[in-house]
């Protein structure tokens, strides 16, 4: 296992996933802006003629109805990161806290139950669960979200299992336990440090997959149910394509994209530089 | 580093993959291709029509024909006892199955009906011998009945319920068949009565809908619940394919032989007389060989579809009319579909409106008189600031007809003088309404509007959002109640938990007695009065002209009960939209979505015909 | 023999819990079917005959048993909005879901496995570069935006016009191809990204392993070396992957692609089935479903033995 010293080395030389890195933190911050009522407020104003082209007034131009496709691409941003960080913090925190105590208590019946859950989650087909979940808390907002949670926790789980299990081993835990410390001590001050690097990595994974669901159910209209998101914006061009209108379509997946790559980016580093078997640098 | 060499391996890996999915593919095909081969021969010599939907029926059962695509298919597969004229505006019934008008006693209690002879059901596993027989009128009783039997989970038994003599008892007293029911009697093969508990002048306009359509009661026993993809009927055609994405429908060669007539339809040369139709005269409908119906539901999919050339009808989506149509109205297309497609503006037979809860205290009637009021200052200022204007223009491309009230412009009764059109939008009196009634931004309730999702009901929703934020309504008091399905917004507003819901009605006969019916108290969900409305006036006027045939009389107490409603302010209402109906050149038609709907397919014809029409099969 | 009826039993749990959350999940929290086939102005007496046509208005218990029985006799009843026997359903739409995904799901994994292989052998070089490029592009593309991009491209007169916008109407092999290459084509694009990252790291891994060094410092070819020492050691991760990524790409992708485009297969259905509520239908293939995917698992292990004696 690498250090935590040399990962920061090894990912300030990664140009790629420094440029990953930059351009997550300028989502951010452009989420924050909409958050903090400075960006992307007028997201709901129909004040624009239908459909008019890109222009001083209306940068990316306007959609059926008039509104600002670029007040509404920024306020996705928003909800871009509201869905990937609620989803990937709460699924990587309860896959970690899962997966430590199934990891401790290996084939005891602890693990056992764990791992029936996780097999059970993984075989419902996730869109029937995610409508499911939908369908029971409707009208709420975070359907989504706790539908996602629940099936994504399954991953880090299984690897944090697998990690714990390998740590379990190792002398400075055995000596832990011998000098008699309780075993939750152990575990969530001793052991869990240990995964960090695979929790953030998850984390980062995560965060793609619920921007990425997010857009399909919104599209099949599970998802969103006030405010915009791209995958509202999506769904609202499908018809516009076809009218030879491609601002909301272009605005919404090119910003998506671009986000989504540097995530990817900044994932990737992330996982190549807490590689052991990487040459030391 | 580099000792490894060419990817040889690799490639022959790919290659023999390859080879194994084509196999695969093809193992998984074979069950499939024999049956389809002979079709392939038929069909190359057939004529055909490629019709388009923009939605499916779930099941091919008459009784469940509820959705204007069930219904569709519904009249072709079977027959109805009556029918609309192909070609008269306004619509005028036409005999179908029946041989006449029915005679009717002078108390209006009595129909007789009598039923051509020498119709028969398509040849079927079902009948002994794979033989149809002949329809006989005791088949009528049982399709009705069986609207009345819960086994059936029939969906059209409101039409009826109350009005036929003994008919709710047969049902209360278990949905026996034996079991006659005085009300409904076939005095013999070709002759039916039907009593009345109460005059019904609506009755003959029920028999022509899908859910009146003649089953024989061999293929319901034979198939069960499989008859609803299993259709055995008496109609111009026959299913031959169905699924969630297609129906093919064959030509029925059994079907009664009936020649075509011009001045029976109502034809107008002046207006239709491009269209091709004077060829059709003194031929036996149905006139093409197959008809494709292609389900599809997403604007964008059937747009792209129609434009490769894979669809002879399509229902044009409003976002392809800027760069369909040069003129809105009347519609004329650009040069490049004019060569080879014509156009109608077709006028909806239904109206789209936006109730008000009137159950909820927050909206609605009130206990207190004085906040009765001011809910009622509420929703007029709520109906004032609606932009009728914009809505037409953004969403039905300003061809809508916006009109003010509940009597639709399709219904004979509607009167284009008496209602403002379009209802006249006077933000500064909405707002004072506001204020005089001591209504402000921290005391006017949080609106909740329901809808089905899909981007357009959004988008409306959003717009609508707007349009009161014009009056000073605090957008975060607009809030949006999604439903990912109709089923669950159906369960929502019938169980009168919605406060704001647009609903679409679908007129089901020419006649405004179908629209009034939506504001009668005791029809409140989950009936079909939405808005929960209940005026003692308006109730009383309903039940005095229920039983009137139409005429200036009842006509004007309609108009009465029209401006109680609008007075009251329950409704936002209403657009009728103009749909715009696109076909091909080489057909012989005039399509309609209205009332006479599915019936228009029996007399679709090939432009030209050296000789008369002729069947392949 | 012991290991195979424990692993039996482990998956009869297994399926039985699937079965169990995904009935609560249906009964309780499902869509209510009622109001989609009660008529209109419906009174609530016609409300509750349906209810009770359709089953509601019996206890969870017996709904739960009679369900568990129905899947192990394998009584899987019809359509509560068609009336087709399931059975039927099944049987006329799970060939057009395979026929539909197969060749993309194949060939997403074969040209991930060769373009893995190709980055492998030419690590840290530019061509290794230039794919993984390409995967992290293909991993950073929504699926929608692919399937629209594409129908856009591929089937409409503002692009090439070649292929038909939606349907299934397959015949022999020449329409097969018509319908099947633009679905086949966006679910090449939206897993080849992941495959290939996948495959890369793992023979990236086996590549440095001792046991390679030591073949190719004694001489053996290079083709020998790719065959019978990378692959063939990876075959446990590749396989696990490809396995258990059958429900996934093959079930839900399924979805999105028939309804888009219009295809009537197993997809389509279940989407269907989910939005409306129809129970029948969604037991059959939730329970289904559950039997296959502990099937694979089962049949993995098995292979896992076969190709390596190791494991026990």
């Amino acid at each position: 296992m690498v250090s935590d010293s040399r990962i920061w080395r090894r990912l300030k030389n990664d140009r790629a996933g420094l440029a990953g890195l930059l351009i997550v933190s300028v989502f951010f911050l452009l989420a924050a802006g909409v958050w903090t009522g400075l960006l992307g407020q007028n997201w709901s104003d129909a004040s624009g003629g239908r459909w008019e082209p890109p222009g001083k007034e209306f940068w990316f131009g306007t959609n059926l109805l008039g509104q600002d496709i670029f007040q509404r691409s920024i306020y996705s941003v928003r909800t871009a990161f509201e869905v990937g960080m609620v989803v990937s913090i709460f699924s990587t925190v309860l896959g970690a806290a899962l997966g430590a105590l199934a990891g401790w208590y290996s084939d005891t019946w602890i693990d056992h139950a764990i791992l029936w859950l996780k097999g059970v989650l993984d075989s419902i087909p996730f869109y029937l669960f995610v409508a499911a979940v939908a369908y029971a808390l409707q009208g709420q907002d975070w359907a989504m979200h706790v539908a996602m949670i629940a099936t994504f926790w399954t991953t880090t789980g299984r690897l944090v299992r697998a990690e714990v299990m390998k740590i379990k081993s190792r002398e400075f835990v055995l000596s832990a336990r011998a000098i008699g410390l309780p075993d939750p001590l152990i575990l969530f001050r001793h052991v869990l440090p240990n995964t960090l690097h695979i929790l953030l990595i998850q984390t980062t994974i995560a965060f793609v997959a619920a921007i990425k669901t997010e857009v399909i159910l919104s599209f099949l209209g599970l998802g969103v149910h006030d405010g915009v998101s791209w995958g509202l914006m999506l769904a609202e061009s499908t018809q516009e394509v076809l009218a030879g209108h491609f601002s909301n379509f272009l605005a919404a997946s090119l910003m998506l994209f671009v986000l989504l790559m540097g995530f990817n980016l900044f994932s990737d580093a992330l996982q190549d530089a807490s590689d052991p078997k990487q040459a030391a640098i | 580093m580099t000792c490894w060499g060419k990817l040889n391996p690799v490639n022959a890996l790919i290659k023999s993959l390859l080879l194994l999915c084509v196999s695969i593919a093809s193992m998984v095909m074979l069950p499939g291709c024999d049956s389809q081969r002979k079709n392939d021969a038929a069909e190359s010599s057939a004529s055909v029509y490629h019709h388009s939907m923009d939605g499916a029926p779930s099941s091919l059962d008459p009784a469940q024909a509820s959705s204007i695509y069930a219904n569709f298919l519904a009249v072709n597969l079977y027959d109805t006892l009556y029918r609309y004229k192909y070609l008269a505006r306004p619509y005028e019934l036409e005999p179908n199955l029946a041989d006449g008008l029915p005679e009717v006693s002078a108390d209006g209690l009595i129909y007789t009906i009598h039923i051509k002879p020498g119709v028969h059901f398509i040849d079927d596993p079902a009948f002994p011998g794979d033989k149809g027989r002949a329809v006989r009128a005791e088949d009528f009783v049982y399709s009705i009945k069986r609207q009345f039997d819960p086994a059936t989970r029939a969906q059209g038994a409101w039409l009826w319920q109350g009005r036929i003599v003994g008919l709710d008892e047969w049902k209360e007293s278990g949905s026996d068949y034996e079991q006659e029911v005085p009300g409904l009697k076939a005095l013999d093969d070709r002759t039916l009565q039907i009593q009345l508990v109460s005059p019904f002048p609506q009755l003959t306009h029920t028999l022509t809908q899908g859910f009146s359509a003649i089953v024989p009661r061999e293929a319901v026993d034979h198939y069960g619940q499989e008859f609803a993809i299993h259709p055995v009927g008496s109609g111009p055609y026959r299913l031959q394919t169905f699924n969630s994405a297609s129906a093919v429908l064959v030509r029925n060669i059994r079907f009664r032989q009936e020649p075509f007539s011009l001045q029976t339809e109502g034809f107008d040369p002046a207006s239709q007389g491009h269209l091709g139709l004077e060829q059709l005269e003194g031929q036996a409908a149905p006139f093409m060989d197959r008809v494709e119906i292609e389900f599809v539901a997403e604007d964008a999919a059937r747009w792209n579809s129609f434009i490769a050339g894979e669809l002879d009808f399509i229902k044009v989506p409003v976002s392809q009319f800027d760069q369909v149509l040069v003129n809105r109205d009347p519609p004329a297309l650009n040069a490049a579909l004019a060569e080879n497609y014509h156009v109608i503006a077709n006028l909806e037979s239904g109206f789209v409106h936006t109730d008000f809860n009137m159950d909820d205290p927050r909206i609605g009637y009130h206990p207190d008189p004085e906040l009765n009021i001011r809910n009622r200052a509420l929703r007029c200022a709520i109906i004032e600031a609606f932009d009728w204007q914009k809505r037409n223009e953004i969403f039905y491309y300003g061809i809508g007809y916006v009109f003010d009230g509940i009597i639709p412009p399709a219904a004979p009764e509607f009167d284009s003088q008496q209602t403002r059109v379009p209802p006249a939008r006077d933000l500064e009196h909405a707002r004072n309404l506001l204020t005089e009634h001591g209504w402000n931004a921290e005391n006017l309730p949080v609106l909740e509007y329901g809808f089905t999702f899909s981007v357009t009901e959004r988008q409306m929703f959003e717009q609508l959002r707007s349009f009161l934020g014009e009056i000073g309504y605090p957008q975060e008091k607009i809030k949006p109640l999604t439903f990912p399905t109709y089923g669950e917004y159906a369960r929502a507003y019938l169980n009168r938990e919605v406060m704001l819901m647009t609903i679409g009605w679908t007129m089901d006969y020419p006649d405004a007695e179908n629209t009034v019916q939506l504001f009668y108290g005791p029809n409140a969900s989950p009936g079909s009065n939405t808005a929960n409305y209940n005026n003692s006036r308006f109730n009383q006027l309903y039940r005095e002209s229920s039983g009137m045939q139409p005429s200036a009389e009842r006509t004007a107490i309609y108009r009465e009960m029209n401006q109680i409603v609008i007075d009251d302010c329950a409704t936002i209402s209403g657009v009728s939209r103009r749909l715009i109906l696109l076909w091909n050149r080489d057909l012989a038609v005039l399509p309609d979505r209205s009332f006479v709907g599915g019936f228009f397919f029996r007399f679709v014809a090939p432009r030209s015909h050296p000789g008369g029409l002729q069947a392949t099969e | 023999m012991r290991y195979v009826l424990s692993k039996i039993a482990h998956g009869l749990l297994l399926v039985l819990g699937v079965t169990l959350i995904s009935f609560i999940l249906m009964v309780w929290f499902g869509p209510d079917q009622t109001y989609t086939l009660v008529g209109k102005n419906a009174n609530p007496q016609q409300i509750a005959e349906v209810r009770h046509e359709l089953g509601y208005d019996q206890p969870f218990a017996k709904r739960y048993a009679d369900y568990v029985a129905q899947l192990f006799t394998l009584n899987l009843g019809a359509s509560n909005s068609s009336g087709e026997p399931v059975s039927r359903i099944l049987k006329r739409t799970v060939p057009v879901t395979l026929a539909l995904m197969l060749p993309g799901f194949i060939l997403g994994n074969v040209l991930g496995i060769a373009l893995g292989l190709t980055a492998a052998q030419h690590r840290g070089r530019w061509t290794d570069h230039l794919i993984n490029g390409f995967s992290v592009t293909g991993m950073s593309l929504s699926f929608l935006v692919i399937i629209i991009v594409l129908q856009v491209l591929l089937s409409t007169p503002y692009g090439l016009n070649l292929f038909p916008v939606r349907g299934w109407q397959v015949n022999d092999p020449g329409s097969y191809l018509k319908y099947v290459t633009v679905p086949t084509l966006s679910l090449i694009l939206v897993t080849l990204g992941y495959n290939t990252r996948f495959y890369r790291a793992v023979f990236v891994e086996e590549s440095g392993k001792d046991h390679i060094r030591t073949a190719r410092a004694c001489g053996a070819s290079a083709a020998a070396i790719l065959w019978k020492h990378v692959l063939k050691n990876s075959l446990v991760p590749v396989m696990t992957r490809i396995m258990f990524s059958i429900p996934l790409i093959v079930i839900s992708g399924s979805l999105l692609i028939e309804s888009y485009f219009g295809i009537p297969g197993i997809g389509k259905v279940t989407f269907d089935a989910i939005t409306s509520g129809d129970q029948p239908v969604l037991k059959a293939v939730v329970g289904l479903t559950a039997v296959a995917f502990v099937l694979i698992q089962i049949l993995t292990d098995l292979l896992y033995r076969l190709v390596d004696p190791r494991i026990s």
